[in-house]
């Protein structure tokens, strides 16, 4: 792969670790909360639905579909520009979670809200910081 | 204890400019002097502080004190972003009415060029930080292009009616000396100016400047009659609803009844509506949320009025942040500002005739995805 972008990184802390962790090996890991069985994102250190603290990690699909997007012509950091447009998405995920995340490749500007997406996958995905998908 | 009638007695404003001439605390001491000046009172009259600024840390509301002078009772600092100036009004009346203030200057501002714009959206909180930034996100403008996009595919709203919006808020800003976009624009203009973050065009998108204002809220007693505006009702809702990226609704619906029973009056009876409009579909959402036509509808609403200072429906009659500038927190204060102007009829070439009511409301502090802050005040001068 061509050399990493100089993207804005997150920034790791305790409640995110293990999603980065996962995201590293091309895997987009989720919390579910043990007490009302719902999937969370993004991390959270207690259930932000029941608050139970008693949460685990698990390997998500990686599917989603579009529920929104815009086109960003103008990001806001540099090293996106020669990227444009950067296809900003709303992504429902298929555990249920609604996601923020960029669709990729050249077909991005088909993206139409209802689109399936899918997870980029390796060694494509080490490019990103986040959690990346491509039209299904 | 409530004896005596709490309000807005005064209101400051600096000069908005795209660079600085002077300090965060010297903008918003300006703001502040000007506010009780236009009160006619003085210094020694306060007792408490309200400030609401992005850029002000380390500083606070306390160390403020220090550098104005003042020995207060009462202090408070900063919340729910463009939401957060109305927030601080309502809860400065609540002290005054509980005995902990007499007199509570509530400041607003920031010296928020494009750069300093860049820099507070690149760390404006933590989940903002962490999952929107390193994708790429555009700030706000990606954020409400998608909402944008959402109202228009769910309800079929245009962006001709969307653009309404800027387009009557230039009319009223070409009549605002302090306005920093003046010029004339048309609906051309306006649909044909740059792509920022599709549907988003320039138009959309406020300009960040320099600039503060502020209000003085004290018994309404201890001013002539004609300086006088009521705080009729005032509520907040943040975090509404809870979990969602891009909602069409923010937390105005929930008290919006409870805003027009305690003021006695419904929304046909505003003469104005003083929206926070960081985008012309927040403007659009508040309107519906807050009762004016029903949800969904407003692209219709939009179409059949004129929101210039003299339409039909006047929409932010000082031209609002789309045409004045984004002065950081100051943005929610600005609406608050204009009304207070209005009411008090020094509102010069752009003052609604015979006007004695109207409604403000606040809207701000992005999250994950869109603004978590909703607050809004019905107004009413001492005619
Ligand atoms: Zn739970």
């Amino acid at each position: 792969m061509s050399a990493q972008p100089g993207y804005p990184q997150p920034y790791e802390d305790a409640d995110n670790a293990p999603f980065l962790a996962a995201w590293r090996k091309g895997v987009l890991a989720l919390q579910r909360c043990k007490g009302c069985s719902k999937a969370i994102y993004y991390p959270r250190p207690m259930c932000p639905h029941c608050w139970s603290a008693d949460l685990e990690w698990f390997e998500a699909s990686g599917k989603g579909t579009v529920v929104g997007y815009g086109v960003v012509w103008r990001p806001n950091h540099e090293s996106f520009q020669p990227e444009v447009p950067v296809v900003l998405v709303e992504v429902q995920l298929a555990e249920g979670p609604l996601m923020l995340s960029r669709v990729v490749g050249d077909d991005r500007e088909k993206t139409r809200s209802g689109a399936a997406v899918g997870l980029v996958a390796m060694p494509d995905a080490a490019r990103y910081p986040l959690p990346t998908f491509r039209l299904a | 204890m409530a004896s005596r009638e709490i309000g807005i007695v005064g209101l400051g404003q600096t000069k908005y400019s795209k660079k600085p001439d002077g300090t965060l605390i010297g903008y918003l001491a300006e703001a502040g002097r000007r506010a009780l000046e236009s009160a006619g009172m003085q210094k020694k009259d306060i007792d408490g502080l309200a400030i609401s600024s992005f850029q002000l840390p380390p500083d606070n509301a306390v160390t403020l004190c220090d550098q104005f002078g003042l020995s207060v009772s009462w202090a408070w600092y900063f919340t729910a972003g463009g939401a957060g100036s109305l927030s601080s009004v309502l809860a400065a009346i609540q002290a005054i009415e509980a005995g902990q203030a007499n007199a509570v200057l509530c400041i607003a501002g920031d010296l928020y060029d494009v750069n300093a714009h860049y820099k507070l959206m690149g760390n404006f909180n933590h989940a903002l930080s962490n999952y929107a930034v390193p994708h790429g996100f555009g700030g706000p403008n990606g954020l409400f292009a998608i909402v944008t996009r959402k109202h228009m595919e769910r309800y079929g709203t245009t962006r001709e009616q969307l653009g309404r919006v800027c387009v009557g808020q230039r009319a009223s800003a070409m009549l605002n000396e302090n306005a920093l976009l003046r010029t004339p624009m048309t609906m051309d203009d306006y649909l044909n100016a740059r792509m920022i973050a599709d549907p988003l065009r320039l138009y959309d998108c406020v300009l960040p400047c320099i600039g503060a204002e502020a209000v003085l809220v004290t018994a309404l007693d201890r001013v002539p009659k004609e300086k006088r505006v009521r705080v009729l009702s005032g509520y907040e809702r943040h975090n509404h609803p809870p979990g969602e990226i891009a909602p069409l609704e923010g937390g105005w619906a929930l008290f919006r009844d409870r805003l027009y029973a305690d003021a006695g009056y419904g929304p046909r009876d505003m003469q104005f509506v003083q929206s926070y409009d960081d985008y012309p579909i927040m403007v659009a959402i508040q309107l519906e949320d807050l009762g004016f036509c029903a949800k969904g509808e407003v692209g219709p609403f939009l179409a059949r009025h004129e929101m210039a200072w003299n339409g039909s429906f006047p929409v932010n009659t000082g031209g609002g942040q789309l045409s004045c500038g984004q002065t950081g927190a100051g943005g929610g204060m600005i609406g608050l500002w204009e009304a207070v102007c209005q009411l008090r009829g020094e509102a010069g070439a752009r003052q609604i005739p015979g006007v004695s009511r109207g409604l403000v409301a606040g809207y701000g502090m992005v999250g994950y995805g869109h603004g978590l802050g909703a607050s809004a005040v019905i107004l009413e001068n001492v005619a």
